[in-house]
């Protein structure tokens, strides 16, 4: 087994150990049985209801996941650097990519599955209640917020290479969820309407937070009419076409990835231990 | 063969670390000395690649700076404060760190079994002793057998009889032809364990040669305080003619002598066959800070 694959399995063994992903799944289960059970009670039976149920879950999973990613990225490597063990970890024959790499893969893998587990606890609830017709649109937000996950565990791990110590790295793991999932509706993309009120602004305003474009991917793949996004929406399907807009958010989550690892992966190298 | 050429280390204006110099060859041991922020970490963390530096260090062929990962293959590290994820047993770490070596588990046994802790590969990390972690450090430096070990500060907070297997330790494995590098605030220790020294001063080398040449500076000093059976004056007549005594005093029942660290033994045997009594003794070793003091007046006196 290779370096990175050792640091991997430790960190998704870490991960799992400390609880976090547990409470993280059981939540999750148990919010989407409330929510199912309520829709339930409303008469909101069959595909719609099944729908309904899942909407409500994917905003749970955009306030939840962002907050897990980043606050577990954020502990990956300012942790280590904490307790002592980052010196004995980088005076093997790993490089800090290597370990920066493999800690990334564990944790990617943990969250995974927790939301694997979150949503396949919620799933089989929701069955008891609705029909399976709209399997597909469920696993398709499970890929969302496993999708989401990755860019958010991204910009954890980049917060936990550059803060001096764990606390400082959790707090600002904290204010960065606050920012881009409580904040950004009321800040930037009030700020864009303000300045220039147009559909193409707000794409950008979008691209510009990987949360944005996953509830954005989220709507459009359960809305046939985006009319409930405004101007956004009519700039979205009319002028660039569903299957651009889709690849263009798909692509900005994906960069939104890689780009913040690849400057931790960077910046990591060049500090000292 | 480690070879560490004009090793500078400068945060912003400050320099930590200036112009370290030093060549361990193969079955030798080299020791870095100086007080609190006088370089040695520094200069062990440059070796091993954990910070940037200039200058150039290479470990059998391997530059550090340019191919850390080759570098440190060739290296068994203990930092100063040995720290291990404290959730995994001690069997599970040393498994770790050789699976982190491409190494079979069985090294991994094997070398937990070799620091003796045996008795305790389901213990967690983080329930071990300060003592334990040092061995458990110890174990996995030597994990893969390499040809360099590095320690810092190997005995700090060591008990007597710790810092006396320390010592066979670190003779063992020059015998076994390791070059090693270690870093101490226990001058003391050093004849018995270094060929050569480095001593460190704010980042400035004040002494860099063989080990015997700093205890025979007087740098490492011992002051011998003897309590004897109402014959101080006879001893201090004795002692007066030993070359190895240095400066000798009386104090009230107390005769003080000076001598070099290693000497100290010697001094005492020279009574005991005179048929001197020694009722008590004890014994004050040189402060780091105190040789560095002497190594730098020699020093000016020589320039």
């Amino acid at each position: 087994m290779n370096a990175v694959m050792t640091i991997a399995r430790k960190e998704l063994r870490d991960a799992v150990a400390s609880g976090w992903l547990v409470v993280f799944a059981a939540t999750f289960a148990v919010v989407a049985m409330i929510l199912s059970h309520v829709q339930a009670d409303s008469g909101g039976i069959g595909e719609q209801g099944f729908n309904r149920t899942t909407a409500g879950l994917i905003n749970l999973c955009l306030l939840l996941v962002p907050l897990l990613a980043l606050v577990l990225g954020a502990g990956a490597i300012a942790g280590e650097r904490d307790r002592g063990t980052l010196a004995t970890l980088l005076s093997q024959p790993v490089t800090p990519v290597q370990v920066l790499i493999g800690k990334y893969i564990g944790l990617t893998l943990a969250v995974w599955g927790a939301i694997a587990a979150g949503f396949g606890i919620a799933g089989l609830f929701m069955m008891l209640f609705s029909p399976l017709s709209d399997i597909g649109h469920y696993l398709l937000f499970v890929v969302l917020s496993g999708v989401l996950a990755s860019a958010m565990l991204s910009l954890g791990i980049l917060v936990s290479v550059f803060a001096g110590s764990r606390v400082k790295a959790l707090g600002l793991a904290v204010v960065l969820w606050f920012v881009l999932v409580l904040a950004y509706d009321l800040g930037a993309i009030g700020f864009a309407l303000a300045v220039s009120p147009s559909g193409r602004t707000l794409v950008a305003v979008a691209l510009l937070n990987p949360a944005e474009a996953t509830r954005l991917l989220a709507i459009m793949s359960i809305e046939r009419d985006l009319d409930v996004l405004g101007p956004l929406g009519a700039y979205l399907t009319d002028r660039m076409g569903t299957g651009v807009s889709r690849s263009l958010l798909l692509t900005a989550i994906l960069a939104w990835t890689a780009a913040p690892l690849a400057i931790a992966a960077r910046g990591f190298s060049r500090q000292d231990v | 063969m480690l070879t560490a050429t004009n090793v500078t280390k400068r945060y912003g204006k400050t320099t930590v670390l200036d112009g370290a110099s030093l060549s361990i060859a193969p079955g030798s041991v080299t020791a870095v000395i100086g007080a609190n922020g006088a370089g040695k970490s520094t200069l062990i963390k440059s070796v091993i690649g954990l910070i940037r530096f200039e200058g150039s260090i290479t470990i059998n062929g391997a530059d550090v700076a340019k191919e850390p990962k080759r570098a440190r293959e060739m290296v068994g590290y203990v930092p100063q404060d040995p720290a291990f994820h404290s959730d995994l047993t001690v069997g599970e770490t040393a498994r770790f760190y050789a699976t982190l070596r491409r190494l079979p588990a069985e090294r991994a046994h094997a070398a937990v079994e070799t620091a003796g802790l045996a008795g305790h590969v389901g213990k967690k990390a983080g329930a071990l002793s300060g003592g334990m972690r040092q061995r458990l450090a110890l174990a996995i430096a030597q994990l893969s057998d390499p040809p360099v070990l590095v320690l810092d500060e190997p005995a700090a907070g060591l008990d007597v009889s710790a810092r006396l297997d320390l010592r066979r330790l670190v003779s063992e494995q020059r015998a076994a032809g390791k070059a090693i590098l270690l870093s101490t605030h226990w001058l003391e220790d050093v004849p018995y364990v270094a060929d050569h020294a480095l001593v460190l001063d704010q980042g400035k080398t004040v002494y860099s040669g063989p080990a015997t040449g700093l205890a025979a500076s007087g740098a490492a000093g011992s002051k011998l305080f003897l309590r004897l059976n109402g014959h101080s004056p006879e001893a201090v007549t004795l002692l007066e003619r030993m070359p190895m005594a240095g400066a000798i005093a009386r104090t009230g029942d107390w005769v003080v002598v000076n001598c070099a660290a290693t000497d100290k033994a010697h001094v005492v045997e020279a009574l005991v066959a005179a048929g001197i009594g020694i009722l008590d003794f004890r014994v004050e070793e040189a402060s780091v800070d105190a040789a560095v003091m002497h190594l730098q007046s020699v020093r000016g006196g020589l320039s």
